[in-house]
């Protein structure tokens, strides 16, 4: 029963996220909005600053360091104008490669 | 529901809107495969839950693969429902920047259109669609649409399968390298830069915080910066 009412509760309350700022889309000022996107895009810098500090790998040391070096290979690809799959490939590629690297050198 | 969201419906056969629908499609096909990983491990979150179905309803209910990991997450180790919900919650409250964001361009949509677009909300749909001022609707609806279907068909198949895969580590990079990937064009954009940073820093000083409370306070550093480097313009 206790997972039943936690997706209930957090189903219900995520809709509301969802859908009252669109329901009342005529309302909301212009500049709310603005600020909203800006919130919306440093969210998600966020998710991906967190996933890499808190990246783990118990095959080398300092896994956090070796993830933030793909993710930036990645993201820098992305922003020269590649696909977003070409980005995500590039950085995966570019960790197994340090990762066989660094464990080459033990 | 499906009749309703017909690609007729949402943008005219042979108008703009529909080849706004199909690009949104086709924007979303590739980072499907970015997600399957993490959907996989959210699947075998469900699957190893005490109430798999109640959990598995959540695919669809909570629609957000890190609230919907967070709160089942906090019930595996012993939290009742109303910790577990809190950090649901937590987690999604991002979802009320998405759609604020989203509200201009929707001003003028039938509600009903407004209520399935917010209903099919999250974070990759919205960063595709946000740097598209024309049609943003029917591009917005041809990605949500995607993810919709394949989302929960994606758990589904790590509920069945989840104990039988082990997870290698260069997985966990795979969604902030997507989401990443997505928005990471717009930093030319002097302000969306000023945003991004302060949300990565802010996240980096937080790091020990818990998901949800370090992504609000991102979220509302971000905006502040975003704001005041707008009116430095």
């Amino acid at each position: 029963m206790n997972v039943l009412l936690a997706v209930l509760v957090v189903g219900l309350g995520s809709l509301l996220f969802r859908a009252v700022p669109l329901v009342g889309a005529h309302r909301l000022p212009v500049r709310l909005a603005e600020a909203a996107g800006f919130a919306g895009l440093a969210v998600i810098a966020a998710v991906t600053v967190r996933s890499v500090l808190h990246h783990q790998d118990g095959s080398i040391a300092a896994a956090p360091l070796v993830g933030a070096l793909a993710v930036g290979v990645g993201l820098l690809i992305a922003f020269r104008g590649r696909s977003v799959p070409v980005a995500v490939g590039v950085g995966l590629a570019s960790y197994l490669l340090v990762v066989a690297a660094l464990s080459s050198l033990r | 529901m499906t009749e309703r969201l017909a690609p007729e419906a949402l943008g005219r056969a042979g108008s703009p809107g529909a080849g706004q629908l199909h690009a949104g499609i086709r924007a979303m096909a590739p980072i499907l495969l970015a997600y399957a990983p993490f959907a996989l491990v959210v699947g075998a979150s469900v699957a190893a839950s005490t109430e798999p179905w109640a959990a598995w309803a959540g695919t669809w209910l909570v629609y957000g693969g890190a609230a919907h990991l967070a709160l089942l997450d906090v019930l595996a180790h012993g939290g009742g429902w109303m910790a577990a919900a809190a950090v649901g919650l937590l987690v999604n409250a991002r979802l009320t920047a998405y759609a604020a964001a989203m509200a201009p361009a929707w001003r003028s949509e039938p509600m009903w259109r407004r209520i399935a677009a917010a209903v099919m909300l999250t974070d990759a749909p919205w960063a595709l669609a946000r740097d598209r001022a024309r049609n943003a609707p029917s591009y917005y609806f041809g990605a949500a649409i995607t993810l919709f279907v394949a989302w929960p068909a994606m758990v589904t198949a790590g509920a069945l399968i989840g104990s039988h895969i082990s997870a290698t580590p260069v997985t966990d990079l795979v969604t902030p390298l997507t989401l990443g990937a997505v928005v990471v064009p717009q930093l030319r954009q002097r302000p969306v830069a000023a945003a991004m940073a302060a949300g990565g820093v802010t996240a980096a000083v937080t790091w020990q915080a818990d998901t949800g409370t370090a992504l609000l306070l991102a979220g509302s550093v971000g905006a502040a910066c975003g704001v005041l480097a707008e009116r430095a313009r």
